[in-house]
């Protein structure tokens, strides 16, 4: 990764099985500043677990889901995708650019196209001025 | 229940920037049932006023807390400890809840983040829709429990206006005629007979015109 590194999470769908055992550990010290974090289903994420997240220090929030077709909640993925949506305007709302959140449909245990959207998504972030922290008392 | 949404974030922060310290308090009666005040729309509007104070580089304390019910005291004690650390409450539950944290928590001010609408239920995911006025005189027996005060756009209590369009409301066409629906259900009931009953109109002395209402029972008073 180039550049300073950026406090980016990423939420991304178990059912995408894109870490075997320990992997992600792994995966993770090749990209500082990187939490990955698993979850029962994209539809799992709501519009205040986003925004939450960016108040607690991440300059970006990624979330991964499955095809809508191979959700295996039915309607996960297609409402995780809403919610995304929803956040984005209430970041609007605040004067935050909601390009901080992004939401994409991988194909599972494809960790190349994982790595790609990394790169992409980390410069868009670098690129973006960083939101303050938030000050310790 | 009380069908609320949230007030637009300038709104709040307008009425808010003067307090150092903020409790924001949802309520998961009504108001989380129609996604403007609950838990989640607690923890969303408390995250966004962060992100957006932090944006402007400031740094006020933003604490929340939920409430199963913000219109009753023995609920309202459950911030009692959180209420006195903080300069100002701001209140996600109904115009009752906001009022209710303006009694018990009298040397505080309570700051409203809903607007508040009706009285209506979820017709469908995501859809709330008006459908009592608290009148006070409920008549719906007579009306196949559509109310005609409500769901009607012109309150006729004997018959459609005869303005409505294939069941569409005249006023404006996205509402289905009251009486279009009434008719129907009590057709469908087998009990259109109702209708030939004269209803007076409505008395609105039992509405909000004589002020604020109040319901007394002795039996449930300690």
């Amino acid at each position: 990764m180039e550049g300073k590194p950026v406090k980016i999470v990423v939420y991304h769908c178990k059912n995408l099985r894109l870490f075997k055992d320990g992997e992600q550990k792994v995966f993770n010290r090749k990209w500082p500043g990187l939490s990955l974090v698993s979850i029962p289903c994209s539809g799992k994420v709501e519009a205040h677990h986003l925004l939450k997240t960016l108040a607690g220090g991440a300059q970006g929030v990624l979330i991964l889901a499955c095809a809508e077709s191979a959700c295996q909640y039915l309607e996960g993925s297609a409402r995780s995708r809403k919610r995304v949506d929803y956040a984005g305007q209430w970041l609007q709302k605040v004067g935050i650019s909601p390009e901080r959140l992004d939401f994409v449909r991988v194909p599972p245990m494809d960790r190349v196209a994982l790595e790609n959207l990394l790169r992409e998504f980390t410069s868009k972030i670098q690129s973006l001025e960083v939101i303050p922290a938030i000050a310790k008392a | 229940m009380i069908v609320a949404t949230l007030k637009e974030i300038d709104e709040i922060r307008k009425m808010i920037d003067r307090y150092d310290s903020v409790l924001v308090v949802g309520c998961d009666s009504c108001v989380a049932e129609c996604a403007a005040g609950g838990s989640r729309e607690t923890m969303l509007l408390t995250a966004a006023l962060k992100l957006s104070y932090l944006k402007d580089h400031k740094n006020p304390t933003i604490t929340e807390a939920v409430l199963d019910r913000q219109c009753v005291d023995d609920f309202i004690d459950q911030i009692a400890d959180q209420a006195p650390e903080h300069d100002a409450i701001l209140s996600l539950g109904c115009g009752a809840g906001v009022q209710a944290l303006a009694r018990v928590y009298r040397d505080k001010p309570i700051i409203p983040a809903l607007n508040t609408l009706f009285i209506g239920e979820t017709v469908s995911r995501g859809v709330w829709q008006e459908n009592c006025l608290g009148c006070g005189n409920c008549k719906l027996g007579y009306f196949g429990a559509v109310c005609p005060v409500t769901r009607c756009s012109k309150k006729l209590m004997n018959g459609p206006c005869g303005g409505s369009k294939g069941g569409r409301c005249e006023v404006n066409p996205e509402i289905a005629c009251g009486w279009d629906m009434i008719i129907r259900r009590l057709d469908a009931l087998g009990e259109l007979d109702r209708l030939t009953e004269y209803v007076p109109p409505c008395d609105w002395s039992t509405s909000h015109s004589g002020g604020p209402r109040k319901v007394i029972r002795e039996d449930q008073q300690p």
